[in-house]
């Protein structure tokens, strides 16, 4: 039997993620140019880490599948840096560059 | 020896003859029965593979395209890559091997999870079905790089069908590196700590790493190049603003480190070939296990270096190469550990042991030649030439299948529960080791001197450099069809084995050969370090 | 091993190769993290893809993103996050020995998976309806039609691909469901449940950087 979290706390998470996605579409209807989706995916990352910390108990789980979580975010974030790095390091992109 | 007697395979009750018929091994969850499965899957595609490298070598023997047509070509070198690299090379070892011994030797009845290793060889089949489908059909010209736009909008021949191939056959390494990671943390038996475990185990928890991370990236890739085709619309062409170049960060994003996948478990190999022939501990344990998790992780970074003349930007060019030269560290620490092993070892020259020198000799210049490939100013002269040609044959052939045939041989008692024939094992791996340089080693000389690679069609100064690696060709698939023959043989008439015929460390001896089906009849606990020769060598009796 | 063993210890369906049920239960939890782990790189894939165009065509992503209806977009998100809620609840309620109500969780689960899908179609439709759907009907008259029409492509792979893992997610989810009401799963046991419930929430996670990528920026607009 894994760990057993408790219905309030899932409760609560529910709630915060309700509200965050309310905040999102909010913060949407600003005028932030790019930071609109800047702050959007910041967002969605923290409702990302309550679903995984409360939903999925990751936080509860053993070492090994903690490194596993901090793994594959790591590698989604090689394959983003090194290749953005490439089109930013051109001036392919929209800002900046040469 | 040399009675044609079928002599009766052992009285006791093995995996071998525990359930017969054919339903018995397609429904098996054994994992020694799913690496037979496996054994026999590889060894056809490495034939149809190797069919058409015959075929492009004596294409390659006149200077004119006059044997096929440059489309037939074209499709030829295409079609040897995506079965040579994805239906032999990168399931070889580890789901043959690896399979086999990586429970056995953690002390574990089965892998973690022995249905999901069954279902990876019905997905392996059904990837290598349609993609043979789509050869059969009409070929695939692409390259086995599939490079965009070619691939996705001008190439007229089957690029959904072999695509869609290798895609589903991604899943099976996905599931079988899965299997692997989840069982060496999970299934050791007691007293099997880390730094105890064979180095074959530590290398193949690499490579399993570089599975479960490098494969979706090309399954994604790939789903796009099939969308894009079927489509006529996708995210690398340049109608819509795209870019074909993010096709190229994306596959070798998986690409790269895919060859660490197929070098990886030619090293765990390696490593107990040569620990049990010098009968000593390997040298540096410790580094050489930390060498292959380095050698995975820092493979993922250096992608780019395929990629130089692709027109990325120049500060991606010198990262990339600056890391090129970097995950060549870890690779230079193995071959100086397995050298310093041998020094002053008591070394015999059984079979399996040529294979692996000659592993250590020739992925070392391949490894090399890599070097050089890295360095920008030399890439822009020898890129897309025979240079790299050769480069990339010197690891995954000289290395890699060499390592695959040593530790077939090593441990083939162990599988069959029969020895091989020593005698034409030895020559064949000369004629293997001779046939090889002589193919590949022109071909360094080719590629220097401006041979570009996938041209059918050549200036004929290059002759007499192309009729002498067709030459190599010839004689290397002769040294290859030669174990063909004779382990085939010997699985009938050869001598039965004992246990331990090579008197070595490592669980996988202490059981019977071949094994029961639960591998052990009582669950062994640990109590020594790896490669104990020193403490062990009265059990294990005289040199 | 003859010994007449418990309904607990029956349901438990202690395998071969395992030595505990403690063992087989972190052992089928690290493989399903570990395939979530190459989920991250499968969808990683596009995420990094739409990235790097988004970095080059802000205009015209923005256009695309501006045609999305937010709020069919938004209500989606709240019934994904519902049904991880139900889902969350549906393991508790198995944990603590109420079989009967994570059988109905279970369900309510799938029934809002078949809502999101439901929504979603709806939104696919009408893009059809709008001329929006690359390869088969694009039109549109705003200046950066080729970026637009990167951008559709995106959307509809990805939330495709999506889409996809749900429909499996439902699948699986329901079949649990008949397993639990015919009595498979008890308080000791209901490791398959809980590794179905890493995989569905996973599922909702994707969504959640979906929603971020493809709903927000044309908002202002």
């Amino acid at each position: 039997m894994g760990p057993v979290v408790s219905v309030k706390t899932y409760m609560f998470t529910f709630l915060a993620l309700l509200a965050l996605t309310l905040s999102t579409v909010l913060i949407g209807f600003l005028n932030l140019g790019w930071g609109s989706m800047f702050v959007a995916v910041l967002i969605a990352l923290g409702k990302a880490i309550l679903i995984a910390c409360f939903f999925m108990h990751a936080l509860l789980e053993k070492k090994i599948v903690k490194l596993v979580i901090a793994g594959s975010i790591l590698w989604f974030l090689i394959l983003v840096t090194l290749t953005a790095g490439d089109y930013i390091t051109r001036g392919w992109v929209a800002f900046g560059g040469k | 020896m040399s009675t044609l007697v079928k002599i009766p395979a052992a009285e006791t009750p093995n995996y071998l003859t525990e359930g017969r018929g054919i339903r018995s091994w397609l429904l098996t969850t054994d994992h020694k029965r799913i690496a037979l499965l496996y054994l026999a899957s590889v060894t056809v595609f490495f034939f149809i593979g190797g069919i058409f490298a015959l075929l492009m070598r004596l294409e390659l023997v006149t200077p004119a395209s006059d044997l096929v047509s440059p489309h037939t070509y074209n499709e030829l070198f295409s079609m040897h890559g995506i079965i040579m690299v994805w239906f032999f090379l990168i399931p070889s070892i580890p789901n043959t091997l690896g399979n086999f011994l990586i429970p056995m030797m953690i002390g574990a009845k089965d892998l973690a999870y022995p249905k999901i290793n069954l279902a990876s060889w019905y997905v392996f089949m059904l990837g290598g079905t349609i993609t043979l489908y789509s050869m059969f059909r009409g070929g695939v010209d692409t390259g086995w790089t599939f490079y965009t736009p070619f691939s996705t909008i001008y190439s007229n021949t089957y690029v959904v069908g072999a695509a869609l191939g290798i895609f589903v056959s991604g899943f099976a390494s996905i599931m079988t590196g899965l299997n692997f990671i989840v069982t060496i943390h999970n299934m050791r038996a007691p007293g099997m700590t880390w730094f105890r475990l064979p180095l074959f185990i530590w290398s193949h928890y690499a490579t399993s790493i570089i599975f479960v991370l490098a494969t979706p990236v090309l399954a994604v890739t790939l789903l796009m190049v099939a969308v894009e085709r079927i489509f006529q619309v996708g995210i690398f062409s340049s109608e819509l603003g795209g870019d074909p170049v993010l096709f190229q960060h994306m596959f070798w994003f998986y690409s790269h480190p895919a060859v660490y996948i197929m070098v990886l478990p030619g090293m765990a190999v390696v490593s107990e070939l040569v620990a049990a022939f010098s009968r000593k501990t390997i040298f540096g344990y410790t580094f050489v296990a930390f060498a292959s998790v380095s050698i995975a992780v820092i493979g993922f970074l250096v992608w780019g270096h395929h990629m130089f003349v692709a027109g990325t930007s120049i500060y991606a060019a010198m990262y990339f190469s600056l890391l090129s030269y970097v995950v060549a560290v870890p690779s230079a620490i193995k071959v100086f550990n397995w050298t310093a092993t041998v020094y002053k070892g008591s070394i015999s020259w059984d079979t399996p042991m040529l294979y692996a020198i000659g592993f250590i000799g020739l992925f070392t210049i391949g490894g090399m030649t890599g070097l050089f490939l890295a360095a920008l100013g030399i890439d822009v002269h020898v890129t897309d030439t025979y240079f790299v040609v050769a480069h990339f044959h010197y690891i995954m052939v000289g290395g890699t299948i060499m390592a695959f045939l040593g530790g077939i041989h090593y441990w083939w008692p162990k599988i069959s529960g029969r020895m091989y024939p020593e005698g034409i094992s030895k020559l064949s791996a000369l004629t293997v080791f001779l046939g090889f340089n002589l193919t590949f080693f022109p071909q360094f000389v080719l590629g220097y001197l401006g041979m570009p690679r996938r041209y059918a069609a050549y200036p004929p100064e290059f002759q007499s450099l192309h009729v002498l690696s067709t030459a190599g060709a010839t004689i290397l698939g002769a040294g290859y069809l030669m174990p063909l023959i004779y382990l085939f043989w010997s699985w009938h008439y050869g001598p039965p084995a004992p246990p331990n015929p090579w008197r070595a460390t490592g669980l996988e001896w202490q059981t019977s050969s071949p094994p029961p089906k639960q591998n052990f009849e009582i669950t062994p606990v640990v109590t020594r370090k790896a490669y104990d020769y020193e403490g062990m060598k009265d059990e294990l009796g005289l040199v | 091993m003859s010994s007449a063993l418990s309904s607990t210890a029956q349901k438990l369906m202690l395998r071969e190769q395992y030595g505990t049920p403690e063992q087989q239960r972190e052992t089928v939890t690290l493989g399903m993290w570990i395939f979530l782990a190459t989920e991250v790189m499968f969808f990683g894939g596009l995420f990094m893809a739409f990235a790097v165009y988004r970095m080059r065509f802000p205009q015209g992503f923005d256009e695309g993103s501006a045609d999305m209806s937010i709020v069919l977009g938004s209500i989606n998100t709240a019934v994904l996050i519902a049904s991880s809620f139900a889902m969350a609840l549906a393991i508790h309620s198995a944990a603590t020995g109420k079989q009967y109500r994570s059988v109905w969780l279970l369900l309510t689960t799938a029934f809002l998976g078949v809502a999101f899908l439901a929504i979603k179609f709806t939104e696919y439709y009408q893009h059809y309806e709008a001329h929006k759907v690359p390869g088969i009907w694009f039109e549109t008259s705003k200046p950066e039609a080729g970026a637009m029409q990167l951008f559709y492509v995106f959307y509809f792979a990805m939330t495709g691909l999506h889409a996809l893992h749900m429909t499996i997610g439902i699948t699986l989810v329901i079949i649990y469901a008949l397993r639990a009401a015919a009595g498979s799963f008890d308080s000791e046991y209901h490791t398959p449940l809980e590794a179905l419930g890493l995989y569905w929430h996973f599922v909702d996670i994707v969504w959640v950087f979906l929603f971020a990528i493809f709903y927000i920026s044309g908002l202002h607009t």
